[in-house]
């Protein structure tokens, strides 16, 4: 490698980094918080089939795992204008991300809810809990453990996945090395630079999975 | 102390409770036996509402339900019963999450509002009783299985229930480690305490029964003192009932 091209991948380096943290990371972070949210609620409507809200709940799903997650961003970003709805970019990928995220979560959460044994339920009832009591208490804690590792492989696509923001032009990771690309024309190398900074975020975030894992396996679930 | 009237329970089609009429007094053990899917357990599980009847009427201490016509028990009154008693399964059913301690403790700090020390005393406490002190913070999968119903005892005497019911609590231990489930299980019926138990354990039935049942396709068969329902029943179909349990523990 010559020295220009090292001076560019220095250069660049330390805006990637900047991109990455303050658009990449937080829209993650901010839309994986939001749609768990979202994910336990809908999961709740479907574990108890509360009536009409289970219908709509079964449509969003459906809905939203049967589009590409880029139809869906634009949907919401160019879209929406035309019935006067207006979004800047970052609140539109948000708002993207986390329907995104609900939807797919929440098929984890029904599951990991449903894994845990009726026995449980029952033993919670016969000792006069109510169902709030019996889900915060006793089944959530269990089906924590049993969602960690889906959730977090889910929350390492996401951090992938905000890529995509910069088709709405967010100025995240992706949309820097671009930028970049187009002033200094060395797509090799800004792109393969944008993928090792991909590559360490979700490394830690493997490494953090880990060490989430271990501690949440002091007991086991029979 | 229990008082149950014309109670019925239907699963679909399926009627697994005919009518079952039963009376308990404060203090007594009432042990019920019956061959597989006669419906003992779903009769236990009424007396908590862990089932709900179709029909009948149901009181126990306080409380009184009527089922039937679209009555059912509001829900006060499903917690109300399911405060006054407390259910030891079959399989444990231990939050695994929590230790043994913890276990005990749950439903005092959650249900009846008690501080954490108060909770943590008195857990201590029964965990003794059940002759398990030491093993307060050990988690469920660590203890063998006459261990973990003990502490499955303990947990579901924590909230001072005024009768306690037991599914078949030790059809799931090995042999050896039924008879200190069984001991807890006699000393409670000494200190008074009102008990519904269904068990297989004929040794225990003639020692700590009060009354015995004998169910059979939803229905009662038998009824009275344990020497004459294990000893002298009227009907044929009962006879053969026993005689098959005999020779197994043989
Ligand atoms: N939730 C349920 N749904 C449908 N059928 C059920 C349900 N629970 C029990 N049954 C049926 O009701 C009948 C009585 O069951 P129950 O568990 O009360 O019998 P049991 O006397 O306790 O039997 P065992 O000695 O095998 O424990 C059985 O035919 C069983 O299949
Ligand atoms: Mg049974």
């Amino acid at each position: 490698m010559d020295d220009r091209k090292i001076q560019i991948v220095i250069d660049s380096f330390l805006p990637m980094v900047k991109a990455a943290l303050q658009y990449t990371i937080t829209l993650a972070v901010i839309s994986f918080v939001l749609g768990l949210i979202l994910a336990v609620l809908v999961a709740l409507v479907r574990v108890w089939k509360i009536p009409v809200l289970n219908q709509i709940a079964i449509f969003y799903v459906w809905v939203i795992r049967g589009t590409p997650l880029l139809v869906q961003l634009f949907i919401i970003f160019f879209g929406l204008p035309s019935i006067g709805i207006e979004l800047d970019p970052f609140p539109a990928a948000i708002i993207a991300f986390t329907l995104n995220m609900g939807a797919y979560n929440s098929e984890i959460v029904r599951a990991a809810i449903q894994s845990i044994a009726n026995g449980q339920w029952e033993a919670a009832y016969s000792l006069g809990m109510t169902r709030g009591q019996a889900l915060r208490r006793i089944i959530l804690p269990q089906a924590t453990r049993v969602s960690v590792p889906p959730l977090s492989n889910s929350f390492i696509s996401l951090v992938k996945d905000t890529s995509l923001a910069y088709t709405i032009t967010v100025v995240e990771l992706f949309q820097v090395a671009k930028q970049i690309t187009a002033t200094t024309y060395e797509p090799l190398l800004l792109y393969s630079e944008a993928a090792v900074i991909y590559l360490i975020i979700c490394t830690v975030l493997n490494a953090l999975q880990n060490v989430m894992e271990k501690r949440l396996s002091r007991f086991s679930t029979q | 102390m229990i008082q149950i009237q014309n109670l019925h329970k239907s699963f679909g089609s399926l009627e697994v409770l005919k009518g079952i009429d039963l009376s308990l007094e404060k203090g007594k053990v009432l042990v019920i036996i019956g061959p597989s899917g006669s419906g003992k357990t779903t009769l236990l599980r009424c007396l908590n509402l862990l089932e709900t009847p179709n029909e009948g009427t149901l009181r126990l201490g306080n409380t009184t339900v009527e089922f039937g016509n679209r009555r059912k028990a509001s829900k006060q009154q499903t917690l109300d019963l399911r405060q006054s008693t407390g259910m030891v399964f079959q399989s444990y059913n231990l939050f695994p999450h929590k230790t043994a301690l913890e276990n005990v403790m749950e439903a005092q700090i959650v249900v009846q509002k008690r501080s954490k020390e108060e909770a943590r005393k008195r857990s201590i406490e029964l965990l003794a009783k059940v002759g398990l002190s030491g093993k307060e913070d050990v988690y469920p999968h660590q203890l063998s299985g006459g261990q973990q119903q003990r502490v499955g005892i303990a947990r579901a005497l924590a909230t001072d229930p005024q009768v306690m019911l037991f599914d078949e609590p030790t059809s799931a231990l090995d042999p050896e480690l039924v008879g200190e489930v069984l001991k807890v299980m006699k000393q409670l019926a000494a200190e008074g305490m009102t008990m519904v138990v269904v068990t297989h354990e004929m040794k225990f039935a003639a020692e700590a029964a009060d009354t015995v049942v004998l169910m059979d396709d939803g229905k009662i068969l038998e009824q009275g003192p344990p020497q004459q329902v294990l000893q002298n029943p009227s009907s044929e179909r009962a006879s053969q009932f026993l005689n098959l349990l005999t020779e197994k523990e043989v």
